[in-house]
């Protein structure tokens, strides 16, 4: 409580520029020397995904998601972390089934440079030592600065106070609420949170049995129940792990200037080249460079097949 | 007041065994019922529950009959959430949102709680007693039973029971089933459900089966999918075209979806025969005559489909082999659906698919577990008897045909016509409403079953090639409405086995409850569930339900030659009804399904992934048909057939063939509860009661509409906004490939 | 009428005057506070309601997490500017002609603060933690996050409230001595006793008295440039197209200087005719007045087509949608409705026999201010209604009846504190009007003198 330690709070408020950031390895809870160098991150195939919704119902089960009904839902204040999202081919301003549709799970991308952190008046939203966006929900007092921000729109606002309303749990419904989290109260925002109490979990085991973290030993609730396998998910700085594979195949990397992928197209452009085969890993609005921790991969369609 | 008065063997009946862990809290009955509690001290708590840990039971998904193989979490005594079970060959612990949705069922606010007799609560033995009363002096012949599909020791129990009554009315009904497609796959292959190797095959051109959203085995399917769509398989990445006339979940995740006019699925397919012999694949001489006449030039002018494109189809087909042809809902509710369906058959026969992509089936070694699988003609046949009178007394388990026949049928009046009419009943639907009496169902959580698939799986993980299973359901936590005083739920075993020993006392009085049927049962059996005949049967029983699948070698069914295709005989496409010139889809969502699902909040919320419409029904309209029309977006629309008319909101949808519309089934209810009530509009009532000619089934897509406005529009509730499914010329948000542009080979 | 004041006003007449405004409120007075309180509960109510309810009530959702609460909150804010450039900018410019007009500018500037500072809280999902958002130290240690615009915005308009408060006291302490004299004796004696500090009128109460209101009024400035710029780093210092101008800071401070300007014309014609302040306000003053105003209007107009033009060159598409959104989308006839108010009614003010015609002006100003009023409006929403991710484009969008009651609600609570004010703070500065008239009447001798010398 003075002002050397406001000051040192602030220099240890946020993390240096994600450019120097080399994971997070001041969790002191390792006793033998064992670093958890982890910054969790997701990879979906949009090839994959069939758009099924199994994510989105999975993440009302595990998150205790409030159903809104009808007459909220058309005002937009419908609370889904997982939405699927729906594009149409598009032709002169008509939109064309030929191809089907397009379908893509959008959720909070847990970016490393998040445009939500850095205007939260109260750091009610700020980055945790294991790569997570967090939303510290006490803390909140619903400026909804983050949301103004937030480039995807991910952040859903508790516009009611679901918990003490009749209509969103009616009993016995009440007892289905996971309790590993809590529910939260009007005023307060929330997002995905790359289903934190299971990450935790699985933290605290493996500093338990002083290992690190296998890949595999914790799967996000949509991960879990995708019928097709398209979300993978785990630490990108172990690079055995699946999702940290598929990003350096992809050549994309949580630092948008350094990524492979896009020296490779500057390289083949400057060479006035147009490159046979490209990867199909992305992430959305990189350009805004916020540095997201979801890498989609692009949908992939026989053009001429048919 | 504290007491510690569980009773173990009640405490252990209830609870069983679970996979990674066992049991849950033995805490008395806490604080569900009204204004009594029953402490009891963690302290007594068995050893293997740990307050903050959850434990995991392994069951079996009741959402639907794909039996997907679940394991529920369960902390402090209370079902959080289904998750799918690892092990399962079927599902691979992967869940659908429907199957999540299940926890909604179990914990429903709007349960049956007590047996009702007209609409009054009454006590188990009395509402038993009332049931053996009315069944006296009443003849076999008098009792019908319509059930849903089931399967497993419930369903033999009910074999036994409608054995006692001398009665041979079981009727298994399913308002939305492959019915069609399982007699045509009879005469195509020999077998109603061979295995469909969508995994193998490099390419599948499907006429109208949503595999991926809700036809037979979805989750199943969608593991099949993903394994055809990887690049790197040494198949390659398989091309999947979807041929139907309205988009489903299927159809908009395919390469190329073909909007078809309706009905003419069956001509596409001979064309594509015609195309593909003319190509200079081999075809069987019957089949070729068949096929003959369908030059791709005619063909392309019934279908409305390109007749470039059919050759373009076929040149592909012919190039990549093996391939899988699918025919599903879509290309079956006609009234030569049967035809539709054989001649899609055939181009499995043509393609070489048969015994490469289509496999035989192994089935359990059990007939009398196996299922009795549903269908619509059943409805119809128990509708003729209830209109003459025949039945007296009329059971009704798992189906809801009071809600789902057309009215055209006039189910209600005839179902009325029965002396004694009893629901099984989780929710007090419109059946149930129908009923004298109402005995409430305890919910796929709370109860004791064995379930067998319909559509058994392919061999996985190790498995012989002739396997199949029997997957075990068992109570995850105590009855939230326990059998005190009478009231309560129980199973619909229990209550087989009650009304069982009403019949034959003497064979059944060693059972106290269906459980100790099952176990005996199952144990009676054990060395065909895999056990040794010198194993404990204790701990034969825990692993099994621990597991909660039993992998049995099954009994592998043969794929018979096929009939001949000389009795192929299509119409030509009608022309339209001048009056009603539309074509009437009703369309089956993969989470809505028949409806009887409606009252899960979180499947209302969940948007539909074509429209993204939540919490109400509508009318899918091709903006073409719309703008000739002068429907916007929103406009209320009367929808009306011969039998029946239905108000809905418009929303224009590019998937769907311009002479047809397609509104969702399973919304709509009267009666259900707070979440379905009154929430959209129920096509089903009015559709048209057309009949395929072969299987009697109710042909859903044969009912002509026209539509008209209202007057009225709403903002249609959906999850996208008014701009619809564009991304605004952005360039990066929802990106697709080509697939000659990337190389899958080397991906992970 | 070239004239700013007569010179020949005597001084007691000028405290006659003034001091007439602060007793014996008429009917009419009592009328106006009642539905000035009237309107101020039915904000009141309207905030209880999203209070217990939460923040649904408004009809906010995803994306349109901000409304007209922030509109409004900025329209205040910039309501404020016009008392510092009325008091600070033009005293230290010794701008005479301000004199009669500044003191309830300044006031103006202090409770628009106050109602602005309402809507930060009606803003807020979770009021009763507003102190979360205060560097307080506590025993976590957990401090507001200095990096939010936000977080400036709040320790920006709390200095300037504070400081405007004290800059509104200072200059009134002569005239509290003056009222102190001359008011029957009673409550308000006690009060004006009090709140006139001993003031006598000595020269070296005089000598301190400048010095200090130099002082506040140089240390004015900067804070009213600043927080108008802080306000307008909320929306410049964020990502979102349309928010993300270089230009917002100058842009902000103009439109509030211009909103301030349209704002005191409006007073200023209303104190005029119900305190019968034509002696002080006069109509050259009117003139002078009108006239900044539409320099300011045209400095206002000119940024915009700044901002216009830059984002229509800057080949960012997304902030071009945004743009053709205005023009085009749901929000374009408030658009057009804000560049017709703010940028083509005030032509009205180049004509002269307009400038001091009080029925034109009365009706120009209000339309300047809901002109200055919509620009905010038209900033915060249509950057939510058509931001980056296309898909959550146009949801429902329109404000319910509880956030228009709230906004309402506001006017009410700016009347009610103003209507108290003008019964206890002369709104007319005494002293400076008598400064005024004595400097006009030595330099009217001097000219005299100058005249005669000259034969």
């Amino acid at each position: 409580m003075s002002v050397s330690n406001l000051l040192e709070n602030w220099s240890k408020f946020r993390h240096t520029h994600p450019v120097e950031d080399k994971g997070h390895p001041d969790w002191e809870a390792y006793p033998s020397g064992l670093k958890t160098d982890i910054k969790w991150a997701m990879a979906i195939d949009l090839d994959a995904c069939t758009g099924c919704n199994a994510c989105s119902v999975a993440c009302y089960a595990e998150n205790n998601l409030p159903v809104v009904g009808k007459e909220k839902y058309a005002h937009g204040q419908e609370m889904h972390w997982m939405r699927i999202e729906r594009y149409w081919g598009e032709e002169n301003g008509e939109f064309k089934a030929e191809q089907g549709a397009q379908f893509l799970p959008m959720m909070c991308q847990h970016c490393e440079a998040a445009p939500c952190e850095t205007v939260c008046p109260v750091g009610a939203t700020n980055h945790t030592e294991d790569g997570l966006n967090s939303q510290i929900y006490n803390r909140c007092i619903g400026s909804r600065y983050c949301s103004a921000n937030c480039p995807f729109k991910v952040r859903y606002f508790n516009w009611y106070n679901y918990p003490e309303q009749e209509e969103s749990w009616p009993a016995p419904m009440h007892l289905q609420l996971n309790p590993d989290l809590t529910v939260r109260t009007k005023g307060v925002m929330e997002k995905c949170t790359f289903c934190k109490q299971r990450t935790y979990v699985a933290r605290n085991n493996a500093r338990n049995e002083e290992r690190e973290v296998a890949d595999g030993e914790v799967q996000t609730a949509c991960q879990q129940a995708c019928p097709t396998g398209a979300i993978s998910f785990g630490n990108l700085h172990d690079p055995s792990s699946k999702v940290a594979k598929q990003w350096a195949q992809q050549g994309v990397d949580i630092i948008k200037e350094v990524q492979d992928k896009d020296k490779e197209r500057e390289k083949m452009e400057h060479e006035g080249k147009e490159p046979e085969k490209m990867v199909r890993g992305y992430r959305i609005l990189e350009e805004l460079r916020p540095y997201p921790s979801v890498m989609y991969l692009e949908r992939v369609r026989e053009e001429s097949a048919v | 007041m504290i007491e510690n008065d569980f009773d173990r063997r009640d405490f252990l009946k209830v609870l069983g065994w679970g996979g990674t862990a066992v049991a849950l809290s033995g805490c008395g009955y806490t604080s569900i019922e009204d204004g009594k509690e029953t402490v009891t001290s963690y302290v007594t708590l068995p050893s293997y529950v740990v307050p903050g840990i959850s434990n995991y039971f392994n069951s079996t998904c009741a959402q639907c009959e794909a039996g997907c193989n679940i394991m529920v979490r369960v902390r402090e005594g209370r079902a959080l959430k289904s998750e799918g079970n690892a092990a399962s060959p079927i599902n691979r612990g992967k869940m659908c949102g429907l199957g999540q949705a299940g926890i909604q069922a179990h914990y429903n606010p709007d349960r049956v709680q007590t047996p009702l007799l007209n609409g009054k609560a009454v006590s188990w033995d009395q509402a038993l007693k009332e049931i053996e009363g009315k069944l006296n002096g009443v003849k076999g012949d008098e009792v019908a039973f319509i059930t849903g599909t089931m399967s497993g020791h419930a369903q033999a129990l009910l074999g036994n029971y409608m054995d006692a009554l001398g009665s041979k009315n079981h009727f298994s009904y399913e308002a939305v089933s492959p019915a069609v497609a399982r007699a045509a796959n009879k005469k195509a292959y020999g077998v109603a459900m061979p295995r469909f190797r969508i995994d193998k095959a490099k390419v599948v051109v499907s006429f109208g089966a949503d595999f991926l959203g809700a036809w037979v085995s979805p989750v199943y399917f969608s593991q099949a999918y993903a394994q055809f769509r990887k690049g790197n398989r040494p198949e390659g990445r398989g091309v999947l075209v979807q041929i139907e006339p309205k988009m489903t979940l299927t159809g908009a995740n395919a390469d190329r979806w073909l909007g078809i006019r309706p009905g003419t699925e069956g001509i596409f397919a001979l064309g594509l025969i015609n195309a593909l012999g003319a190509a200079g694949v081999k075809v069987p001489a019957d089949i070729a005559a068949a096929a003959k006449d369908y030059n791709p030039e005619r063909v392309g002018t019934d279908t409305g489909v390109a007749f470039d494109q059919i050759n373009k189809l076929a040149a592909l087909l012919k190039e990549r082999t093996p391939s899988l042809v699918l025919a599903g809902t879509a290309a079956e509710g006609y009234a030569y659906g049967s035809q539709n369906a054989m001649a899609i058959a055939m181009l499995n026969h043509v393609l070489g698919n048969v015994g490469k992509t289509v496999e035989a089936p192994a089935s359990v070694p059990f007939p009398q577990l196996a299922p009795t699988v549903g269908s619509r003609s059943a409805l119809t046949a128990l509708n003729a008897g209830l209109a003459a009178g025949k039945y007296k007394v009329v059971f009704s388990y798992g189906a809801n045909p009071v809600y789902s026949a057309p009215a055209a049928m006039k189910f209600k009046d005839n179902f009325g016509k029965a002396g004694f009419k009893v629901a099984f009943a989780q929710y007090l639907d419109e059946t149930a409403k129908a009923a004298d009496l109402v005995l409430p169902l305890d919910s796929a959580m709370e109860e004791w079953a064995t379930v067998v698939p319909e559509y058994m799986p392919a061999p996985y993980e190790g498995h012989a090639e002739n396997y199949a299973q029997v997957s075990l359901r068992q109570p995850v936590m105590e009855k939230l409405y326990p059998n005190k005083e009478g009231s309560g739920t129980r199973s619909v075993g229990d209550i087989l086995l009650a009304l069982l020993k009403q019949r034959k006392p003497e064979a059944y009085k060693g059972f106290d409850d269906f459980y100790a049927y099952l176990r005996s049962a199952v144990l009676e059996k054990k060395t065909v569930f895999g056990a040794a005949a010198k194993d404990d049967n204790d701990i034969f029983w825990n692993d099994t339900v621990g597991k909660g699948i039993v992998a049995l070698n099954g009994v592998t069914a043969k794929l018979a030659g096929r009939a001949s295709a000389s009795e192929l005989a299509l119409p030509a496409p009608a022309a339209p009804d001048a009056a009603y010139p539309l074509r009437l889809i009703p369309s089956v969502s993969a989470s809505m399904r028949d409806g009887r699902n409606a009252n899960e909040p979180w499947l209302q919320e969940s948007p539909d992934p074509l429209t993204t419409i939540v919490w109400d029904s509508w009318v899918e309209i091709h903006p073409k048909t719309a703008a000739k029309l002068g429907i916007v977006e929103g406009d209320i629309v009367d929808v009306s057939s011969k039998s029946g008319s239905i108000k809905a909101q418009a929303y224009l949808f590019p998937g769907i063939h311009p002479d047809a519309v397609s509104v969702p089934v399973g919304y709509g209810h009267e009666a259900m509860g707070r979440y379905a009530n009154g929430t959209g509009a129920n096509v089903f009532a009015m559709l048209d009661p057309v009949f395929d000619k072969e299987t009697g089934e109710l042909a859903l897509n044969e009912t002509a509409v026209k539509i008209s406005k209202t007057g009225a529009r709403v903002i249609i509730v959906k999850e996208e906004g008014p701009i619809g499914g564009s991304q605004a010329g952005r360039k990066k948000i929802a990106v697709k490939v080509s697939a000659g542009k990337v190389d899958l080979t080397k991906e992970v | 009428m070239t004239k700013d004041i007569r010179e020949d006003i005597a001084w007691a007449q000028i405290n006659q005057d003034v001091m007439k405004s602060l007793e014996n409120p008429r009917k009419l007075y009592w009328v106006i506070l009642f539905a000035a309180l009237m309107v101020f509960s039915v904000g009141i109510g309207c905030e209880i309601y999203q209070y217990i309810e939460g923040m649904g009530v408004a009809n906010m959702n995803n994306p349109h997490m901000w409304g007209l609460y922030i509109a409004t909150f900025i329209f205040w804010i910039g309501m404020s500017h016009s008392g510092t450039l009325l008091s600070a900018i033009l005293h230290l410019m010794h701008a005479d002609w301000r004199k009669p007009i500044y003191r309830f500018a300044e006031a103006m500037t202090t409770f628009s603060l106050m109602t602005a500072g309402l809507f930060v809280a009606v803003h807020l999902g979770r009021v009763w933690q507003i102190y979360y958002a205060l560097p307080y130290p506590s025993e976590r240690w957990v401090w507001p996050n200095f990096q939010s615009p936000l977080l400036w915005d709040a320790m920006a308009i709390f200095t300037y409230l504070s400081s405007s408060v004290i800059f509104l006291y200072i200059g009134s302490i002569p005239d509290f001595a003056i009222a102190r004299d001359n008011i029957h004796p009673g409550w308000r004696k006690k009060l004006y006793s009090i709140l006139a500090l001993g003031w006598e009128g000595t020269d070296r109460q005089w000598r301190n008295f400048r010095v200090t209101y130099l002082t506040v009024a140089c240390f004015l400035i900067p804070l009213a440039v600043s927080v108008h710029s802080i306000v307008a780093s909320d929306f410049a210092m964020s990502q979102q197209p349309g928010w993300h101008v270089t230009s917002f800071p100058p842009y902000f401070v103009a439109g509030a200087l211009y909103s301030g300007c349209a704002a005191i014309i409006t007073l200023f014609i209303i104190l005029r005719y119900v305190f019968k302040f034509e002696e002080y306000m006069t109509l050259p003053i009117l003139k002078k007045t009108v006239r900044l105003t539409f320099a300011i209007a045209m400095v206002w107009t000119y940024l915009n087509c700044i901002e216009f033009a830059s984002v229509w060159y800057s080949h960012d598409q997304v902030a071009k949608d945004v743009l053709i959104q205005k023009a085009t989308g749901p929000y374009a006839p408030f658009w057009w409705a804000m560049i017709f108010c703010g940028s083509v009614v005030p032509f009205v003010m180049m004509f002269k026999r307009f400038q001091t015609n009080i029925p034109v002006m009365f009706a120009v100003s209000l339309l300047l201010n809901l002109g200055m009023w919509l620009e905010r409006w038209m900033i915060v929403a249509p950057t939510y209604s058509h931001g980056y991710y296309p898909w959550t484009w146009d949801h429902d969008q329109w404000p319910s009846l509880i956030q228009w009651g709230i906004v309402f609600g506001s006017f009410g609570w700016f009347t009610l504190l103003f209507m108290v004010f003008c019964k206890i703070v002369p709104s007319v500065s005494m002293y400076e009007v008598k400064e005024m008239v004595y400097h006009r009447s030595q330099a009217t001798k001097k000219k005299q003198l100058g005249i005669e010398g000259a034969h």
